[in-house]
């Protein structure tokens, strides 16, 4: 008893001897440096293993651009402050989900308006594009820096619902990636969106709740 | 003596402004609060209790950021001592129904560290202030006998037969009336 008390006492000297000054905010500073890290990763990998698509700047002046760029960013911003919250230990609130769901209603909306006003027999091409095959997995992968820049940022934060954490840090992670992706994915289809793009940003996620409870642990 | 929730949180928020002397002033508060935490919630040995009294203050210190100056503080400081709680049964592979126990200890908290103080001042108040103080100090604050007998400036044998006697008469009180 003796022993042990003196121990704990030269532990609270040991850890104050040095008390640096926390600024505000330093949570979101420090999430937000792992996404800006790992978002630049993803960037870079876009650009040379897959390229940027060659008509950017005509593209971004048509409105299906813009349909995938407002869902997944959307989707990330909604899942980087679910982020912030699970990282803080006494904050469970999951208002947040629900600026989740307005999205992915919206694209919802958006494809029924547009499978009502195109004839049945070119729902398949709308549905399946050309590269349905890999996008969702191209998703998942190019999710990974912004992922690991994320992993990175909670180590210096307190998450206690480690599962939840590590959902949303793969909903983000996912959602952010397809943004990127948008730079070099050619398909206009809001259908297409909703499917492959959806079901990428579904993986990461469930990437994201398998790992958590192991990585994030502190 | 335990200190108020506004006395704590002005030290936190004195600490994450560089403040060394309100940073150990609110660890050195916080660790009886923390043994009898972990007292009431663990059978282990009074090692166990210290191992992990000693990990949530480093927790407590070294991810301070993550406490909002908005918020309540002891929400803060229990959300993070449930953390260690769970991942120390994890660890020793002690088998609980971890979301059970999560619901369990959620609804318990810093209401609860009271009231329960509230009773112990209530049984020890029957004792003799030599008796009290010394099971305060031994059983509740954590002192060694050796500086319970400095601080009360009687001999340690005196501390233990004060203990000894104390809890005597606390177990004969409580058996008599359940």
């Amino acid at each position: 008893m003796k022993k042990r008390g003196m121990d704990t006492e030269q532990l609270i000297q040991s850890l104050t001897r040095d008390v640096p000054a926390v600024r505000r905010h330093t949570v979101s500073r420090r999430i937000a440096l792992g996404l800006v890290g790992g978002g630049a990763i993803t960037t870079v990998l876009v650009a040379v293993l897959l390229g940027i698509r060659p008509d950017l700047h005509l593209a971004m002046q048509g409105y299906s651009f813009w349909l995938k760029w407002i869902y997944t960013i959307a989707l990330g911003i909604s899942a980087v402050i679910g982020v912030a919250r699970l990282a803080r230990p006494d904050d469970g609130s999951f208002g947040w989900l629900w600026l989740a769901a307005a999205p992915v209603l919206l694209l919802v909306g958006v494809c029924t308006a547009e499978l009502a006003a195109t004839p049945m027999r070119h729902w398949p091409h709308m549905w399946l594009g050309h590269s349905w095959m890999v996008c969702s997995w191209t998703v998942l992968g190019l999710s990974l820096p912004i992922f690991i820049g994320l992993l990175w940022s909670f180590r210096w934060l307190a998450p206690t619902r480690l599962r939840a954490a590590g959902a949303t840090a793969g909903l983000a992670a996912g959602a952010l990636a397809a943004a990127i992706y948008c730079l070099h994915c050619p398909e206009t289809s809001a259908l297409f969106v909703l499917t492959w793009y959806t079901l990428g940003i579904v993986l990461t996620t469930a990437l994201g709740a398998l790992v958590g409870p192991k990585l994030l642990r502190w | 003596m335990r200190e108020s929730e506004e006395q704590l949180q002005a030290w936190m928020i004195g600490g994450l402004d560089g403040d060394a002397a309100a940073q150990a002033a609110l660890l050195r508060a916080l660790v009886p609060l923390l043994r009898s935490f972990y007292r009431r919630r663990l059978r282990g040995g009074e090692d166990d209790i210290e191992d992990l009294v000693q990990e949530t203050l480093i927790a407590i210190h070294t991810r301070r950021a993550t406490y909002d100056r908005e918020r309540p503080f002891t929400a803060w400081l229990y959300a993070i001592a449930r953390y260690r709680l769970i991942d120390h049964l994890r660890r020793r592979r002690i088998l609980v129904p971890i979301e059970n126990l999560e619901d369990i200890l959620v609804t318990e908290g810093f209401e609860a560290a009271s009231s329960a103080r509230l009773d112990v001042d209530r049984l020890l108040a029957s004792l003799s202030p030599k008796q009290a103080r010394a099971i305060r100090d031994t059983h509740i604050d954590g002192l060694s006998v050796a500086e319970a007998a400095s601080g009360a400036q009687i001999g340690e044998s005196d501390v233990k037969v004060s203990v000894h006697r104390g809890l005597k008469a606390l177990a004969a009180l409580i058996r008599s009336n359940p």
